[in-house]
Order: C-alpha cells, then structure tokens, then sequence
C-alpha cells in the first residue's frame, strides 16, 4: 500500500502546485482588499443595502454588516464560491482515482502484482487526502503571509479553521466522485455526475436562504453543513466529524463495489447507462474484451 | 489438485451480458511446460487470462491456478506469477527504469535488479529512455522485462512477441524458454502460429470460448493433414488415387501435376505411385496454421 500510497501522490504532483500556488495566490490578493473595504465602510454599506435581499443571501449573507468582519469577509469574498472551484479538483480527481487507470488499462498491470484491490483503494484514497491537505495547506500559507500588514488580525490557527471546513466539503464531493465512478459506465460520466450534483447542492443551499419551502432540501446539501470563513468564529466540531463520517460512508460503499466487479479492459467506458438505454434484442450491455 | 498441475480450469464460464465469452472452458497446464493458447480475436484467450488472475471473476467452473482459487488468495496468485498484458500501460511521465522499479517495489523488491539489467541487455532496451517516448516495440520490451524479472513460477504472456522485430522476437523466445529450463511454467497466448510451433510444448485452441483441441504441438502436427505435389511423365488419370482412404486430390496445376491431400499415414500413396510414371514427388511439412484454421473452415463456410 506504501508503494501505491508514494506513486499515486507523486501523479499528483501538479495539481497540488497548480492548485495550491494559484489559491494562495488567490487568497493573499484578496486579504489585501479588507482594509480598502474597511476603510470604504460608508459607501459600501449604502452599495451593499442596495442589492436585493436574494443577491445577498446567494452570496452566503444576509447580513452585510457581517461583511466588514473578517470572518464575514473571508466568507463571502473567498470561502463562499471558492468550493465550486476547489470542487473541480476534488470531483476529477475522486471519479479518476481508479477509474482513470481502468479504463486507459493501466489497472490491469498493477493489479496483477501482489496487491490486494483493498490495499491499492485505500493508497489512493490516502493520496488523494493528501494531496487535498497539501493543496489547502498552499492555500492557508497564501492567507499566513498576507493577513500581516492587514486589518484582519487572525491568527494562523483561525485561518486553518475554514479550511478544516472546506477539506470537510471536498471529502464528501471526491469520495462521492469515487463511489460514482465505480458504479457508473465510466469516469467521465461520474465527473459529470459529480459536478451537476456539487452545483445542485450549492444552488439549493443557497436559495433555500430566499425559500423556506426549500429548507428541508438544503438538509441534504452538504454545503448547509459548510461553514468556510464564518468557522472563525466558532468552529462546529461535530458537524465536521459528520461530514467526514459521510465521505467515509461513500469511501467504505466504494470499496464494497471495487471488491466484488470485474476491472474494465482499457479502453471500456461509455457515455451509456443501462438503466437509460434501450433494451434492444442481441445488443450487448457489457463491452466483450475479446470483441475486435 | 497435483503440483505438477499448475493450471486447471473445469468448465469455466463467463458472460459479459449477453455474450457469452467462456463456454465451459476446461484447460490444464502442466508444471514445466510452455504452453500455447491459440485463438482468434473473440475466442476467449484474454477472459481466460484474466480469469487466472481475478482480474474477472467467472460465472460458473472453477479454476486453479498454482494448486489456489484466485479469487480466494488473488495476491498469493499474483506473488508467484509474472504477466504481460496483451495491451501495455504505463504512466507516462516515467522512465524506463523508474516504471521497472515501481512494479519492483509492488513486489517488495523481490526482483534482482543485476538480472533486470541483464534483461534489458538481452533485448536492447534502455532504461534511460521515458516511457512517453516510447514506440510500441519498445514499450512490449518493458513489459517482457517487468514480467520476468522476479522469475516467476509462472508466466502469464499475452501475445508476447507482439510489436517486436523479428531479432528482437527471436531474443524473447529465447528468454521465455531459459524462464522454462529455469523451472517456470509458460501460458501464452498467440496469433504467431510459428512461434507456437517453434517454443510450445503443448498447444490449445480455443474457438468461441471452449477448447476444442489440446495435445502435444510436434502430436498435433503429425496428426494434421499432410500436402504432396505429384508432377507425371505425361498425363495420367489420377483420379484413381482418390479411392485410397485419406487421399484428396486439391487441385491439378496442369494436365501432368497434382496436389494431394494426405491424411494419416504416406505410405498407401506412396505405394500407389509405384504404378505411374512419377516424375517429381514433394511434401509439404504440415503446419499448425492447417490445424488451427481446420477448426474454424465450418465457420468461414457457413459465414460465406
């Protein structure tokens, strides 16, 4: 497992510069901006009680006082719409965990070495956290070296704790990814799956501040759950184990589906789902390997 | 099951939906041997490779490989096999050698790195090289070097010559069998009906999912079809031969020479001949080809 654990997060690499440098970059762009609100404080409020009450609440905020708080600030001007973004990663990078390899039929080698399917899962998945961790940690690092000099006063401590809350998030959408990817035809159709679902629940959660009836909908959204900048100012442990508890149940009923089906020949992998199509006599549902 | 048997399979079934790939496939390979798996495209040799390795799990039959189920012990399987797919994927942003010493340490490092050397020398492959960069001859080669080197009990070769150059084909041939004399057992699947002939101990054919034939290759040979060219004097009224038992005349090239189709044994023709002028006998040596594609001429017939 060590082997696969130190190979997989070495493919990932990339991303990890490639999304970790741009976010801290990102995030130390946007710190800087605090002070110039802060000091606009007036103008803004008059600018930001103009916009309809549904523009705010979408944005994460009812409140635009809260705005002018820097856990209000970094919530709307970062943490709120900062997880369809980082979301990206976490869906293609859970839905390609395995079955990328599958279907390039780079799978087929590995799992004829003495690796369990379990152990080759689990080095993965252990990867693919990694990599998130290292990813925020990138991210955090941006916030540490450019809230100095700023109004914001936050500690390094207080600035982990949104993160701790968006790792939360990206955990349930990349196990998610995972789950799909090994219950759907392939991997593109899991990303894609994976993605109208992480747009759905952020769309739900954030009407459902304009729509009561849709409250009980939101439940179901993980992003109801997701406290990004406002974990500040007091973080909801419990609800974070939670929400690790759930991308752990996605992870475990992956592992149950990789356990007990056949691996994919490369090259298998489609935009068909059978329930969705046709039944038609002599068609064939599963891809024969031997087929030319 | 006895450990001279280190694969057995006994009606070995699987579907993928509604086609049926393995029809009750029965097989047994011996311990020591190099065996031949013969097929076309869709016949069943790749379902049947990756059954062996719980790639895939089968429907119905059972299957033993090295005296365990892989589906109950598939890592204990694996530890004692080598394979080589029949199509090969590395990661792209290695090397050679890096992907050689990645696969190594899945084997916790079981593999004697001065024998991967001596591997790569044998077939002319440089570890420097990235796989990225790779033609597909080459990318075969490093899949003939990750499936040997830790010298397995058994290898698992799926078209293992395929993409190579004839030298370099030659070479391969001559590593799967010193992998024999060393004690390993040789499962392989090929189109190249001559590097059957040539290496195999014992062939298999196998046609839509079951094996229709297993024997000795040199046995199935000499029980094949022999083909002899009888050039005449002057022209004579051959047809007469074709009463002997076995004997089949193909074609007749012109008024003074024909092709016979012999089948058991030479000698009724030969002393057939003795009553006509023969001016020029030749045989043709039998091929494994003719016995694979006897197989299949009920389909290409009733495909026509």
């Amino acid at each position: 497992m060590i082997a696969i654990f130190r190979n997989s997060l070495a493919r990932f690499r990339g991303q990890i510069l490639g999304w970790g440098l741009s976010l801290g970059l990102m995030a130390a762009f946007l710190t800087r901006f605090y002070d110039t609100i802060a000091n606009q404080k007036d103008n803004y409020l008059k600018l930001m009680t103009s916009y309809p009450k549904e523009l705010l609440a979408f944005f994460a905020t009812s409140d635009v006082v809260q705005m002018f708080t820097p856990s209000g600030f970094l919530n709307l001007e970062y943490f709120s719409y900062m997880t369809l973004v980082v979301g990206i990663f976490a869906v293609l990078a859970g839905s390609g965990l395995l079955a990328g390899d599958e279907e390039s039929g780079a799978l087929d080698l590995v799992l004829a070495h003495p690796v369990s399917r379990t152990a080759l899962l689990a080095g993965r998945c252990l990867a693919f956290l990694a990599a998130m961790i290292a990813i925020l940690a990138l991210n955090w690092l941006g916030f540490i070296l450019a809230v100095p000099g700023t109004g914001l006063h936050l500690t390094a401590g207080e600035l982990a704790l949104p993160m701790l809350s968006l790792f939360g998030l990206l955990a349930i959408f990349g196990a998610l990814s995972l789950l799909l990817s090994l219950l759907l035809p392939s991997q593109r159709v899991a990303a894609m799956t994976s993605g109208i679902l992480l747009v759905a629940s952020y769309f739900v959660n954030a009407l459902a501040r304009m729509n009561k009836d849709l409250e009980t909908l939101a439940k179901f959204s993980p992003f109801h759950y997701y406290q990004g900048g406002l974990a500040i100012d007091g973080m909801k442990w419990d609800v974070l184990a939670a929400m690790v508890g759930v991308s752990l149940l996605f992870a475990i009923l992956a592992w149950w589906r990789f356990e007990r089906r056949d691996i994919r020949v490369g090259g298998e992998g489609g935009w068909s789902i059978p329930v969705l199509s046709p039944r038609k006599r002599g068609r064939q549902n599963n891809r024969n390997p031997e087929a030319v | 099951m006895p450990q001279s048997v280190v694969i057995l399979s006994k009606g070995l079934e699987k579907s993928y939906g509604s086609v049926r790939a393995l029809r009750g496939l029965d097989l047994e390979v011996k311990g020591g041997e190099i065996f031949g798996f013969l097929g076309p495209n869709g016949a069943g040799k790749t379902t049947t490779i990756r059954c062996l390795l719980d790639l895939i799990r089968p429907n119905g039959g059972t299957v033993r490989v090295l005296g365990m189920d892989p589906q109950k012990d598939p890592v204990a399987v694996r530890r004692r096999t080598g394979y080589l797919p029949g199509e090969l994927h590395f990661d792209q942003n290695m090397t050679v050698a890096d992907a050689l010493r990645f696969l190594n340490s899945l084997r916790a490092g079981k593999a004697d790195w001065k024998f991967v050397l001596h591997l790569c020398e044998h077939i002319d492959l440089d570890l420097h090289l990235a796989i990225r960069n790779l033609s597909k001859g080459n990318k075969q080669k490093v899949g003939v070097v990750q499936a040997l080197m830790h010298r397995p009990e058994l290898l698992l070769l799926d078209e293992p010559t395929f993409g190579l150059d004839p030298l370099v084909q030659r070479e391969v041939l001559q590593l799967v069998k010193e992998g024999r004399d060393g004690g390993a057992t040789v499962f392989f699947s090929s189109h190249i009906l001559s590097e059957v002939q040539e290496i195999a101990d014992r062939v298999g054919i196998i046609r839509k999912g079951a094996v229709v034939e297993t024997a000795d290759t040199g046995a199935l040979i000499g029980r094949t079809l022999h083909r002899a060219r009888v050039r005449f004097l002057r022209p004579v009224e051959a047809s007469v031969l074709e009463t002997l038992p076995g004997i089949k005349i193909l074609a007749r090239e012109d008024d003074r020479t024909i092709n016979l189709q012999i089948e058991g044994e030479m000698d009724r023709l030969i002393k057939a001949l003795a009553a006509f002028p023969v001016q020029e006998f030749e045989t043709e040596r039998p091929s494994l080809e003719e016995v694979f594609l006897s197989y299949y001429e009920a389909d290409r017939t009733v495909g026509n």
